[in-house]
């Protein structure tokens, strides 16, 4: 089993060391060979919502930045992890550029959600399992909540969880099933 | 006429190229046309722009001396683009060092999303205000635009006057705001198209294919799967 872990270069705080390395060794005990893509500021370009990605070259974005070869190795991933810095209660500027440009995995079309709200259909047949683990210093529970919100609440098959400790870390992981999905996003 | 006494910076953040429509660009002009005058003054700044330009530091200066910030997006993955939260993310940096020459007392926001429902863009605007009180300004209130596909193309659409009528209201009450410096809290404005969602859905979908088509592309192209596992 493939896990491919994503974090952000510019914030490789005290408490990311933590996270990795819980992470990491609970990865191992599953038995999961572990890639590790680390994005330094600057490395990707910003989405600029041009949708070359949909209707130029579809599912490749145009622009020829790291980011077509971040989309494939995850896209070849049984799971894919992306340690998140909390900003604002939401992803910071780099991995926030590596979510908006996943755009090209996704088809241009609207279907409506079971609870009524639009999304755009999937590309392919299955995808790995998303895991979004956010982490920051002195967050308050608003930033928490609203880091959970963002993505629980308008996307299906992808989890999203607050660094705090191993422990923790263990247990949700472990209610987790690190395998790939299928069906609408 | 009044002298202005109050400052707006008005933030268009859309992260599209300046050749390509934009309805983030649209509705800044229309907010700089509807708040600018008498006792307010809008000064405009773009986010691509500014970091093409180079010109971060005196956009973040301008930013800080003026009383309110109005910031105008659209809604990427469920909240702000990758581009709007690097210059955010770094105008927190400087906010925090220049925290003495802060006049910056007031944030707004304007999102808009092209899925119909104008709900969706309610985490976005939470995001903006923990964004005000990282730079100990206080969050007054959003405009949450869903629809915005259409706004371009169908502007001038009878049915979209009650649409654009609730944006410009919104647009008011942002002045009249900024001027009284109340402290009242006022509630996000929600604004959605009169318009059926299964043809919303088909002009969309007709949309794509008809652009794949002048791009040289069969219908199929679209679906194209280059990451496919093996």
């Amino acid at each position: 089993m493939l896990a491919y872990v994503v974090s952000d270069a510019e914030f490789r705080t005290k408490r990311f060391r933590s996270l990795e390395s819980a992470l990491l060794e609970f990865l191992s005990e599953k038995g999961c060979s572990v890639e590790r893509r680390s994005i330094e500021r600057g490395e990707l370009k910003s989405c600029a919502g041009c949708f070359g990605c949909w209707v130029k070259t579809p599912g490749e974005c145009i622009v020829r930045d790291p980011i077509a070869e971040i989309n494939r190795r995850s896209m070849q991933s049984d799971v894919t992890i992306y340690l998140c810095p909390i900003v604002f209660g939401q992803f910071s500027a780099n991995m926030k550029n590596v979510i908006d440009r996943w755009l090209p995995n996704m088809l241009p079309f609207f279907l409506t959600r079971p609870d009524g709200s639009t999304m755009h259909p999937p590309r392919y047949d299955s995808y790995p399992a998303q895991v979004m683990i956010g982490y920051g210093d002195d967050l308050q529970a608003e930033d928490e909540a609203l880091f959970c919100d963002i993505t629980k609440k308008h996307r299906n098959g992808i989890e999203a969880m607050v660094w705090h400790n191993a422990e923790e870390l263990g247990r949700t992981l472990g209610d987790m099933r690190f395998e790939r999905i299928g069906g609408s996003l | 006429m009044n002298k202005p006494v109050r400052t707006i910076a008005l933030l268009s953040a859309s992260p599209k190229g300046s050749g390509l429509p934009c309805v983030s660009r649209m509705f800044c002009n229309m907010a700089a046309e509807r708040i600018a005058y008498g006792e307010v003054c809008v000064h405009r700044f773009d986010v691509r722009a500014c970091f093409a330009e180079k010109t971060e530091e005196s956009t973040y200066r301008a930013m800080l001396e003026s009383d309110a910030l109005l910031v105008v997006f659209p809604l990427y993955f469920f909240c702000l683009p990758g581009m709007l939260m690097r210059f955010l993310q770094d105008f927190s940096v400087f906010a925090k060092a220049h925290a003495a020459e802060s006049r910056l007392n007031r944030v707004y926001a304007l999102v808009n999303c092209g899925f119909p429902e104008a709900g969706i863009n309610e985490e976005a605007v939470r995001v903006v205000a923990r964004f005000s009180a990282s730079v100990q300004a206080s969050f007054r209130f959003g405009i949450l635009v869903g629809g915005g596909g259409m706004a371009l193309g169908a502007k001038d659409a009878p049915f979209m006057k009650s649409y654009f009528g609730s944006i410009t209201d919104a647009f008011d009450q942002i002045r009249i705001d900024t001027i009284s410096f109340s402290e009242a809290p006022l509630a996000n404005v929600y604004v959605e198209a009169k318009f059926p969602r299964k043809l919303y859905f088909l002009a969309g979908d007709l949309g794509w294919k008809h652009t794949a088509k002048k791009n040289g592309l069969p219908k199929k192209a679209l679906r194209r799967q280059p990451y496919k596992r093996d």
